[in-house]
């Protein structure tokens, strides 16, 4: 075997499904189909909250076609005990006794043909007697509108066992942090700015929208699923049944984008129930409306405070973050502690508090959207500190290079940064702004503006990869892992990580779709872990293999370092092209939990990501239309493993965090979203991007990482949204601190600065 | 959606018999792309519909009038129009923008105007350009303005077992014409609002105007009052203002989720002065 | 007239078939469920995302509100007919090379409007492109490199 490193790492390397993707050939489960299958809809509710006093499924299962009608009732005659939820077992997967938002799944039809059964799902009557209904987070905190008489806590996370059967609140869970003397340190401060900040409720919209596909064979359940968790779902829906975790399987082809919408239980469970209930094949495969009643993004809002020094040292930060969860709390629990812990901004403060809670109210549930709450944290700190900086008569650059938090300094929580280049990300995005040299900010009705953001974010921690690399008897490689592929390019990056292990051209590496049966345990493809925890597992399993292959060449009498082919030395071995070698690599980084009464720790993240914009705006002042001429995005990942990939992924999240920033917005009346359709709820198209986009990334490494890597799914959102308000004050001096800033929200604010406010209607 | 009849007529007036008046649930389907999408919503479950496609070839034809005017079959696709030589310019650009190439190659001329849906770009244009159609119905033939084409919000003074046949747009020699799209939400999205202006004259002088706001009114609308002060008027800025405000006045906006009315005053207020300084700065015709 | 199924004929990427169909399905519909062709999907349910497109007698159109009865005697063109023995076309070839896609799902839709467009115009600006594709939707916003594609296949093209 050859010594010589192949460096396929740091190569842009094609994604490996490339040819089945431009072919049409890849594999979703929107599109499967299984014989004898039998279509499911879902009849929902409309009204936001209330009793359920009867459900009325006589027409519909008396409709030509339809198999089978089901209601939350008849799932528990096959699981008794129907909640499900990773932080919390909240949610029924058929509403039971009360719905708790409008699009709350009640009843189920089946048939052969889903126009049947979505025409009988038409024709079921409910009968409610409606509750008070509570739709703000910060009304939530004290209404009289309770979603949930008690709180269910799942286990799975120790942190939260202290809040079974707490009563009467809508507060999910809350958690605090304690640094240093914040109340204190604003009473020696020069100077104290306090403002509040909102973000709006968004979907995430992958173009291929939720479905499952389940079946039962040989006494046990198979799940094709669109599920960006597959070792979750199995055991979760193991759990709900009462099984062993072998009798569920849970098997994952491509994603058609996924972006957190995917993860824990979506449309898993009902499936799953309803192949049991009607002993058919069943397809769960929603519409794009029906995405938006599944899963969403916390709105959220944040009062910041900050004590400044007169030479503009930022002594003293207090931070109250309230998320407005939905109906149900999903990962909405992770979302307050692990991105509520860096709420106070990548920024080296002494004094600092914060206080981040989880809000039950009667909306859909919301959950992790790419960024898992940082992109709602940024929007506000970002603001604040533009806003901070103009006061002061400051620059915003100088500003924040005077108070970044530097590596070896320790973060708010008490984790000190180690390869984390928040400075060199910031000294990259001025340099590149060109931030020094003078701006023409327009006359007339066009005005132009530019500002920058800087945001960082914790790794969801502690998890678990777990991987497994069989090395054929020709030395061709299959890996296998649970990371999902939804577009990131994670079977490619695996790949070249076990080719670079092993010493294996690219091209011989495969890389198995998580398939709970022959792939091992992943925690989940979420927050941007898996280039950091399966890369790890990966490796290790490939370094595993490796140094096997080297043993069994060492018995056969090869000396180190031959360059004999593997092949040959299997044929060597067993006499014949026969055998195989097996590496195993299971990846868990160190962790220590947030001591529940600071909220500190010295170890609560094993890396950090970070994520620049900077943004060049023109603002039709006549109209509020606003166009980014330029953005750049800058972020720190470590080393790019595969660097065009990592461009787009960066790119991607940027016009995604756009899109949220400039108009995405679920429209509400009366607790009905009533824009759950792409022709109005409007995402990014070709004409919605940066004229000019520029995507790089500061020279890094993250020594604890596979390769010196770690994660950037993310990273790209974080500036975007702060960064094109700042641009707006900048250019017109109008400060917009709620989400989107749609051209009417913008003229508005334009007139209202020139004491000529617009009429409301 | 269930399964409903399906006819295929060879002529339009065997289509119209097919067609009921007292019936809403029979409808004709041109390309369908609207009638599929109230379909699939549930809003509106057919029990027959009247497929058109087979119909005469002439209905399907863009050519040449007389005298430099253009003639268009219904049944002929948006982007029939945009492809023609024979449409004025005005109409070409204004489809380049018209949702996307798919729908313009299956949605039918005859079916954007007699849909009623005040966000449609046709409809303020061929306003502005004062078009005519010629429709089919069981009594015989007969020709409508489009100006005169709508009544209210998706309300036609078409009877449901009328077809528009013909679409007539008079010669534009002479004529400079621009229309202003004004979207909110994404750069590709149903206008919050329109407003088309057709102008006669030799440079900034102009003679003739035609002033139609669409989209943020329920209906395609001629502002007279805008008319009435650029006609025989040199264009300065003062004088679009006036224009923009005399439009405000004139203009009944309304709320939707586009924009407020209130903001839609003020983005009528500058964009007919854009539109007109558009229009005259293109080529008549 | 009847509200069953009816047999129509047409060409399928150059192929004559034979399709039983319901008068209210539409083209995805049948291209999954008659000839197991996943290329065309529905997403938005719309027509505004594109990745149910198809193009019928050489104009696309899109697939989730196109009757599939419409398709009687006329020529369908899905994504799976782009590559020719094996070999994929110059759109294909050029979205790889550029990065065109990521989770691949509206890909089969950007495809075909690329190739509609390289066929009435050879040399697009990236003007062009994003008037021709501005009905497709990319969540993964593969936008850049989506234009960098479309005008990537048209130097492959003339080639």
């Amino acid at each position: 075997m050859a010594t010589q490193m192949t460096t396929v790492i740091g190569q842009s390397i094609p994604r490996l499904e490339s040819d089945d993707k431009v072919t049409g050939r890849a594999e979703y489960i929107h599109t499967l189909r299984l014989p004898g299958m039998l279509h499911a809809k879902v009849f929902r509710s409309d009204i936001p909250h209330g009793h359920i006093k009867s459900i009325d499924t006589a027409d519909a299962a008396a409709m030509p076609g339809v198999y089978g009608v089901y209601t939350g009732e008849d799932i528990k005659r096959v699981i008794p005990e129907p909640y499900y939820g990773p932080a919390f077992h909240d949610q029924p997967i058929l509403a039971l006794e009360k719905v708790r938002y409008v699009g709350e799944p009640i009843a189920v039809v089946l048939a052969e043909d889903p126009h049947v059964a979505e025409a009988a799902a038409q024709m079921i009557y409910a009968e409610y007697e409606e509750l008070p209904a509570v739709y703000d987070e910060i009304e939530a905190l004290d209404s009289e509108a309770i979603v949930h008489d008690e709180l269910k806590p799942a286990g799975t996370f120790p942190d939260l066992k202290h809040l079974a059967g707490r009563r009467d609140t809508n507060i999910a869970i809350d958690y605090h942090l304690t640094r240093g003397d914040a109340p204190g340190a604003f009473d020696g401060a020069a100077h104290v700015f306090e403002h509040t900040f909102r973000t709006q409720q968004t979907m995430h919209t992958p173009m291929e929208p939720m479905a499952t596909v389940a079946e039962q064979r040989e006494g046990r359940l198979i799940l094709h699923s669109g599920t960006q968790s597959p070792s979750f779902v199995r055991i979760e829906i193991a759990r709900l049944l009462g099984w062993p975790e072998n009798k569920v399987r849970v098997r994952v082809p491509f994603l058609g984008g996924g972006f957190g919408a995917k993860v824990y239980i979506k449309t898993e469970a009902l499936a799953a129930a309803l192949v049991l209930l009607s002993g058919h094949p069943v397809k769960y495969a929603q519409t794009m409306e029906e995405q938006f009643y599944t899963i969403s993004k916390h709105p959220c809002t944040f009062r910041i405070k900050s004590g400044v020094a007169a030479d503009g040292k930022v002594l003293a930060r207090e931070c109250e973050v309230w998320w407005n969860g939905g109906a149900y709390a999903d990962i909405g629990p992770r979302v307050t502690q692990k991105s509520g812990f860096t709420a106070a901004g990548p920024y080296d403060i002494d004094n600092v508090k914060v206080d981040s809670y989880a809000l039950y109210t009667n909306r859909p549930p919301a959950g992790a959207l790419r960024g898992f709450g940082i992109p709602q944290l940024v929007w506000a700190y970002e603001s604040h500190t533009d806003l901070i900086a103009k006061e002061l008569g400051l620059d915003p650059l100088a500003f924040r290079r005077q108070n970044i938090l530097k590596n070896g300094r320790p973060q708010a929580v008490g984790t000190e940064l180690v390869d984390t280049e928040i400075d060199g990300v910031l000294e990259e995005l001025g340099r590149r702004m060109n931030w020094s040299a003078p701006f023409e900010k327009g006359e007339g009705p066009i005005r132009r503006g530019r500002g920058i953001a800087v945001g960082f974010k914790a790794s969801i921690s502690p998890t678990t990869s777990v991987a497994i690399v069989n090395v054929n008897a020709d030395g061709s490689v299959v890996v296998h892992c649970s990371t999902t592929d939804m577009g990131q390019g994670s079977d490619t990056v695996m790949a070249q990580i076990a080719a670079e292990v092993l010493d294996v051209p690219i091209e011989t590496v495969i890389v198995v779709h998580p398939d709970t049966d022959v792939t091992p345990y992943d925690m989940s493809t979420l927050g941007s872990r898996s280039t950091y925890h399966m890369g790890h597992a990966v490796r290790l399993a490939a370094t595993e293999a490796r140094d096997k292959l080297a043993e069994m060449a060492d018995e056969l009498g090869l000396p180190e370092g031959s360059n004999v082919p593997v092949k040959e030395v299997f044929i060597r071995k067993f006499g014949m092209q026969a055998g195989n070698v097996v590496g195993t690599g299971s990846f868990k980084p160190p962790y220590q939990p947030t001591n529940h009464e600071t909220g500190l720790s010295p170890n609560a993240t094993p890396y950090w990501m970070i994520g620049a914009t900077g943004v060049e705006i023109s603002i039709d002042t006549e109209t509020g239309h606003v166009t980014i001429d330029r953005m750049i995005n800058v972020a720190d990942l470590g080393t790019a493993l595969n660097p065009e990939i990592v461009a787009t992924q960066l790119s991607g999240a940027a016009v995604m965090q756009l899109g949220f920033t400039m108009t995405e917005d679920m429209i509400y009346d009366g607790g009905q979203v009533t824009n759950a359709n792409l022709a109005d709820y409007k995402i990014p198209g070709f004409f919605d991007i940066p004229v000019t986009m520029e995507n790089a990334v500061v020279e890094a490494e993250q020594k604890s990482g596979p390769f010196g890597a770690k994660g950037v799914g993310e990273s790209g959102t974080f500036g975007v949204s702060p960064a094109i308000a700042n641009a707006v004050d900048n250019a017109v001096g109008v400060r917009i601190s709620d989400m989107p800033l749609t051209p009417e929200k913008v003229f508005r604010a334009i007139r209202g600065a020139a004491s000529q406010p617009l009429e409301e209607a | 959606m269930m399964p409903f009849e399906f006819a295929e007529p060879t002529t339009l007036t065997e289509a119209v018999e097919l067609l009921d008046a007292d019936d809403p649930t029979v409808r004709p389907l041109g390309g369908g792309t609207a009638l599929m999408l109230m379909m699939k919503s549930g809003l509106f479950t057919p029990s027959v519909l009247v497929s058109l496609q087979k119909v005469e070839d002439n209905y399907r034809e863009v050519c040449a009038g007389t005298g430099g005017s253009l003639s268009a079959g219904a049944l002929a696709p948006l982007r029939a129009l945009e492809l023609s030589d024979a449409a004025p310019a005005v109409v070409r650009r204004t489809m380049k923008t018209l949702s996307n190439v798919r729908v313009r190659n299956v949605a039918t001329i005859g079916g954007c105007l007699a849909h009623g849906d005040p966000h449609m770009d046709l409809p303020p244009v061929m306003t502005a350009l004062g078009a005519s159609v010629t429709t089919v119905g069981p009594g015989g033939t007969r020709t409508i303005n489009v100006e005169d084409l709508y009544e209210g919000y998706y309300e036609t003074v078409l009877a449901s077992n009328e077809l528009i046949a013909i679409l007539e747009v008079p010669a534009t020699a002479g004529v400079r014409a621009a229309y202003k799209k004004v979207t909110t939400r994404a750069a590709d999205d149903w206008p919050a609002l329109g407003v088309a202006v057709a102008l006669t004259g030799e440079g900034l002088n102009v003679a003739e105007a035609r002033v139609v706001v669409s989209a943020a009114t329920e209906k395609p609308t001629r502002m007279k009052a805008a008319e009435e002060l650029l006609m025989g008027a040199d264009v300065t800025d003062d004088l679009l203002k006036q224009a923009g405000d005399a439009a405000v006045d004139e203009a009944d906006l309304i709320t939707d989720p586009q924009g407020s009315a209130a903001y839609k005053r003020e983005l009528l207020r500058v964009t007919v002065g854009r539109a007109v300084r558009s229009a005259l700065e293109v080529e008549a015709g | 007239m009847s509200t069953g199924k009816r047999t129509i004929e047409f060409t399928l990427n150059g192929r004559s078939v034979f399709a039983d169909v319901a008068p209210h399905w539409n083209m995805v519909e049948m291209l999954q469920g008659v000839f197991g062709m996943t290329g065309a999907r529905e997403s938005c349910g719309q027509g505004l995302c594109g990745c149910c497109t198809v193009l019928v007698d050489g104009a696309a159109v899109t697939g989730c509100l196109q009757l599939a009865t419409l398709s009687d005697g006329k020529s369908v063109e899905t994504v799976e007919g782009l590559a020719t023995d094996g070999e994929l076309s110059p759109e294909q070839q050029a979205f790889i090379e550029t990065g065109g896609f990521q989770c691949g799902y509206c890909t089969p839709g950007m495809l075909l409007m690329a190739k509609k467009l390289l066929d009435e115009n050879p040399d697009p600006s990236d003007d062009d492109v994003r008037h021709y594709l501005s009905g497709n939707l990319c969540r993964c916003a593969a936008y850049p490199e989506i234009i960098a594609a479309v005008k990537r296949a048209g130097e492959l093209r003339q080639e």
